[in-house]
């Protein structure tokens, strides 16, 4: 009992140690940057998911693992935009921290979609799992339309 | 007369078959109707022509009144339901047919070229009587036109027409023998129902589409710009494959996982995400033959 208190107190000690961290030292090019390699990350599982479902390469049981994967990292979306971090190239744009309203709600979406796309696999019905892949995508586009510049 | 190859002989039989057909389809006119009309439903998606003529922000479907942004001023797409008053509910196939081919309305005035009848000129007969055939099977809505906002000089009907002689022919498409049927459907789709030229075409400094550049892109439309597509591998979509370009129109997934906002969100949406799978194939080998830009 004691010993498991103490694991908690400690774990907490972390935790704490490593937000306090974060706060002192991410400066805004780190939060970009980190904000970059983790839509990077989400990219990766999608096109992947797709050339499984174009039946470009077999699935060998990956196909659920990029559903978790984007299921999970999806989780991480709403603290990848502190306030300060449009800096450089970035291209997020003001709308984010001006309506954080709506945009608590974009992000909230794909997390939802991510999760339906994840059960999609789970449930191994091809006609649902296409469906849920086009509206985990419509998502992703509903926060890039208003919340990120385009390419142009 | 007595081989089955000679060109009378086939004569005949096509004669009696299409008399066949047609006493067919006076038999069930119903069932035709019915067939005309779902197949002119897959066309309206195929003429993209749900997204212009819907205003944003849930207009009535296919009445109208949708800005479109031009360097020459501000159109609004006109009501296109059955309504007698307010849409087209009282034009006949003909008029139909002249807007779409020639760019006049049933008064016989010019159409401006916001309405891309530079491309429609193409299409058939068959595929544009389709359309008007589910168009009419349509609810009427009783939707005024709201009237352009154009720059004074443009702003003419007369105007229009001065445009048309100078860059328009009305001119069906025809089938390339040379190319395959798959080419041939694609380019049908592209350069003329899909109307994808009308805003990836460079144009001129009248508005006219530069066909020598076809689809090479347009830095300057609309709010922003509309990329290259033609198969120019750093510029273009030279390191797409087929299916890449297939299930980004299914989808709208970009071949690096990506989902591209902006307008081309609401053609995926409302126009090639319905083709199907072969449509979109022909496009994509039409695309992937073109000339690098």
């Amino acid at each position: 009992m004691q010993r498991k208190i103490v694991a908690t107190v400690v774990a907490a000690a972390i935790t704490l140690g490593i937000s306090i961290q974060v706060v002192a030292e991410t400066t805004p090019e780190d939060a970009r940057d980190y904000r970059g390699s983790v839509m990077t990350a989400l990219r990766g599982h999608i096109g992947a998911s797709s050339m499984i479902l174009r039946g470009l390469v077999e699935d060998n049981g990956q196909l659920l693992n990029h559903a978790e994967s984007l299921a999970n990292t999806a989780l991480e979306l709403k603290n990848l935009f502190p306030a300060g971090s449009n800096v450089g190239e970035s291209k997020a744009l003001p709308a984010i921290w001006e309506q954080q309203e709506k945009f608590a709600e974009a992000i909230k979406a794909t997390v939802d979609a991510t999760a339906a796309f994840e059960d999609a696999v789970v449930g191994g019905d091809a006609e649902a799992i296409g469906a849920a892949f086009r509206a985990m995508g419509q998502s992703c586009r509903g926060c890039h339309d208003n919340f990120r510049q385009s390419e142009d | 007369m007595t081989t089955s190859a000679s060109p009378k002989t086939e004569d005949v039989r096509s004669g009696a078959a299409a008399w066949l057909a047609a006493l067919c389809l006076a038999a069930t006119p119903a069932g035709a109707d019915e067939a005309e009309r779902s197949q002119g439903e897959y066309l309206l998606h195929a003429g993209g022509c749900i997204t212009c003529h819907t205003a944003e922000d849930g207009g009535a479907p296919l009445a109208g009144g949708r800005a479109i942004q031009s360097p020459f001023g501000v159109f609004y797409s006109p009501n296109i339901t059955p309504d007698n008053e307010t849409g087209i509910g009282a034009w006949s196939d003909e008029d139909f047919l002249r807007a779409f081919w020639e760019g006049v309305n049933p008064a016989g005035e010019h159409y401006f070229p916001s309405f891309p009848y530079t491309s429609y000129t193409g299409a058939s007969r068959e595929d544009l009587l389709a359309i008007k055939a589910y168009l009419f099977g349509l609810e009427p809505v009783d939707q005024p036109n709201r009237e352009h906002e154009l720059t004074p000089v443009i702003a003419s009907r007369f105007a229009a027409g001065v445009w048309k002689s100078r860059y328009f022919e009305a001119r069906r498409f025809e089938p390339d023998p040379a190319q395959d049927e798959q080419w041939n459907r694609g380019a049908y789709l592209v350069r003329h129902l899909g109307h994808c030229g009308e805003c990836h075409t460079p144009r001129n400094r009248f508005g006219a589409l530069e066909y020598e550049r076809e689809l090479a892109g347009n830095p300057e439309f609309g709010d922003g710009s509309v990329p290259n597509i033609t198969p120019n591998r750093d510029e273009g979509i030279g390191r797409w494959s087929a299916s890449d370009i297939d299930y980004f129109l299914e989808t709208g997934m970009l071949p690096d996982g990506d989902f591209s906002g902006g307008s081309m969100g609401a053609v995926i949406e409302d126009n090639t995400s319905h083709l199907s799978r072969e449509d979109r194939r022909a496009i994509a080998a039409y695309l992937r033959s073109l000339q690098a830009q």
